[in-house]
């Protein structure tokens, strides 16, 4: 009885792990592919069988990447966009939410429903291009930035985060005669490393990863992000049309697929950089919005 | 401190008022900064709000914000015309499918992943498992579009090759360029991206749920099955149930599992458009391409109001059946 409970137990374990390597191999390997391919020639690739490891080396992809005025203001936009994006919209959530964590606020049952309903509804794309339009946002760099500076579902968290923090520290604080504003940046915020952490990393990730701005508006040449040169490259060798389509570059064997994955190891390695560093604060941070009990 | 200020305000009326005002003085920094957040919201989540509005109204661009109170009324006549739209049927079927789709098979993936997760022992593999499970959370649809499209592509794909190799086919699939395989590409790419993010949350609850069941079940007698079965699966009931509703909610947009309309955008094209054009891409297209803004005002709000819908109903039939609920 308890050699066939064992027996059923090593079954059981043995499936459950076999499964999860699989899970984790299909999760891994297209990473791995992408970026062997970026590193073959791409003429090259185009024949198949490159599975392990790249089989005709060369850094002639990225050569052509870097060399392209294109990329490179892409990357450079999209850099800019994030660094900005990111610290704008950190100091707007959390200066907001620092107001409304205090519980004896008034109007504060206003202002939160002001907040909820924004959450559960919205005016859609159309309405939301008008406005942007209206105020002289559209083909401008700050249509990156400050339309997205606060997002209602950050606020929330940094709120309850806010709210944990004890009211002694305030206290004391006030009593030496500190003002709000010092208390928020020399007090608050230094104690809010994990929620700070958590936000940044999905800000800074939404801005990075985001193509559909730059494609709803803007048209401007210079202001084209990474992600959305990317997507014009994808989608161009995506078409049924031209799918063996060769970049028009003077470089021989760099086809658009090897720029395509190029330019998505360019767009991963940043994030793949951050997330081991962020990954501790963002767990619990995410758990605080998310479970209650 | 306070409580010395309030006996001495003047009786002629309004003493609570003028206390109220006190009140709020010693908060004005604080009220700063929230009114900070509520002229944002105002400007960008409520002004397009009114903008519902120019669905029942001949609204054209050049009007600006002003346009959308002063153009002339239409009534439904946008919302009558979408649904005599020739491509109405195929719009909504596809949306529909796309969205029962996924909430049926990427629904449930990260609840068997949590499950599966929580019955490693080497807590070393389970952490590497899980850390690389989310990680393509974080990467943009287009990169996995470029990751489908290095893999299935019938002259590049990775698929294709090898599948050709072992004889299997003779000619390449036309995964990305079929109406036949759109649906599936799209479910399979939106549980690859996301089960692993959605883990994070029920290995959570699972870990809430009290060791001493798992050693009673044990001493019952109780196999490993068992124990998922009458233990963990209960213990998560409240946390799947909240999930639920949020994805049924949220179902038209793609849900729990991503944006339907990234997928359609970016994976569809003219060939497989039978399958993969939905209402999004749809009002997209007749909205910012073509600039009919009233048309596509009103396929957006159809789509929201039935969202709301969803949600409110979904939240009410869990609240009925389980006890646990959203709101």
């Amino acid at each position: 009885m308890l050699k066939s409970q064992r027996q059923k137990d090593f079954v059981f374990d043995s499936v459950i792990y076999v499964v999860l390597f699989i899970i984790m191999l299909t999760m891994l390997y297209p990473f791995y592919y992408v970026l062997i391919a970026s590193f073959n020639k791409g003429s090259d690739s185009l024949l198949g069988g490159v599975y392990l490891w790249p089989r005709n080396f060369t850094l002639e992809n990225y050569r052509v990447f870097m060399d392209d005025p294109k990329w490179v203001k892409a990357f450079l936009v999209s850099v800019l966009r994030t660094v900005s994006g990111t610290l704008l919209g950190l100091l707007l959530t959390s200066i907001v939410a620092y107001g409304l964590s205090h519980r004896d606020l008034l109007f504060s049952k206003v202002y939160f429903t002001v907040i909820v309903f924004a959450m559960y509804f919205s005016g859609g794309l159309i309405p939301y291009y008008v406005v942007l339009r209206s105020l002289g946002l559209l083909n401008s760099f700050a249509v990156y930035i400050i339309p997205s500076m606060l997002s209602t579902f950050f606020l929330l968290i940094a709120i309850s985060f806010f709210r944990e923090i004890p009211a002694e520290l305030k206290e004391s604080a006030h009593i030496d005669g500190a003002g709000e504003l010092t208390i928020f940046f020399r007090i608050i915020l230094p104690v809010s490393t994990p929620v700070l952490a958590t936000m940044a990393l999905f800000m800074g990730v939404g801005q990075w990863n985001s193509w559909l701005d730059s494609a709803y508006f803007v048209q401007s040449e210079e202001l084209r992000t990474l992600a959305f040169r990317m997507m014009e490259v994808i989608n161009k060798s995506n078409s049924p049309m031209d799918s063996l389509a060769v970049a028009n570059s003077a470089s021989a064997g760099v086809t658009s697929f090897s720029l395509q994955v190029t330019s998505m190891v360019v767009s991963i390695v940043p994030i793949i950089c951050v997330y081991p560093f962020l990954q501790k604060y963002f767990v619990s941070g995410i758990m605080l919005g998310s479970v209650k009990g | 401190m306070e409580l010395e200020t309030q006996p001495k305000s003047p009786g002629t009326g309004g003493g609570r008022r003028s206390f109220l005002w006190k009140r709020f003085k010693k908060q004005k920094v604080l009220h700063l900064f929230v009114g900070l957040g509520m002229i944002y919201l105002l400007i960008f989540a409520y002004t397009p709000m009114f903008g519902i509005l120019m669905a029942f109204k001949d609204y054209s661009i050049s009007g600006g914000i002003k346009g959308i109170f002063t153009s002339d009324w239409v009534g439904l006549r946008y919302f009558d015309e979408f649904v005599h739209d020739y491509q109405f049927g195929k719009l909504v079927r596809n949306t529909l499918v796309l969205s029962l789709l996924k909430v049926l098979f990427a629904f449930p993936a990260p609840i068997l992943l949590a499950i599966m997760l929580n019955e490693v022992k080497h807590m070393a593999f389970k952490r590497f498992v899980q850390t690389i499970s989310y990680l393509p959370h974080f990467i943009s649809w287009v990169v996995v579009v470029g990751v489908s499209y290095a893999f299935l592509s019938a002259d590049v794909g990775v698929v294709n090759k090898a599948l050709m190799a072992m004889g299997f086919t003779d000619e390449p699939l036309a995964f990305l360029t079929s109406p036949n395989y759109f649906w599936g590409l799209a479910v399979g790419s939106a549980v690859w991206k996301e089960m692993g993010w959605w883990t994070i949350i029920f290995l959570a609850a699972i870990s809430g749920i009290s060791p001493s069941l798992y050693e009673a079940a044990e001493i019952d007698g109780a196999g490993r099955l068992a124990r998922i079965r009458y233990i963990t699966l209960p213990g998560m009931k409240g946390t799947i149930v909240v999930v639920l509703v949020l994805t049924i909610g949220s179902i038209l947009g793609g849900g729990l599992v991503g944006s339907n309309f990234e997928q359609a955008y970016l994976l569809g094209n003219s060939i497989n458009n039978p399958t993969s054009e939905i209402v999004q891409t749809y009002a997209f297209r007749v909205g910012l391409s073509d600039g009919r803004f009233s048309y596509a005002a009103a396929i957006d709000l159809i789509q929201s109001v039935i969202s709301v819908a969803l949600i409110f109903s979904s939240n009410y039939i869990a609240k009925r059946v389980s006890g646990s609920s959203l709101f």
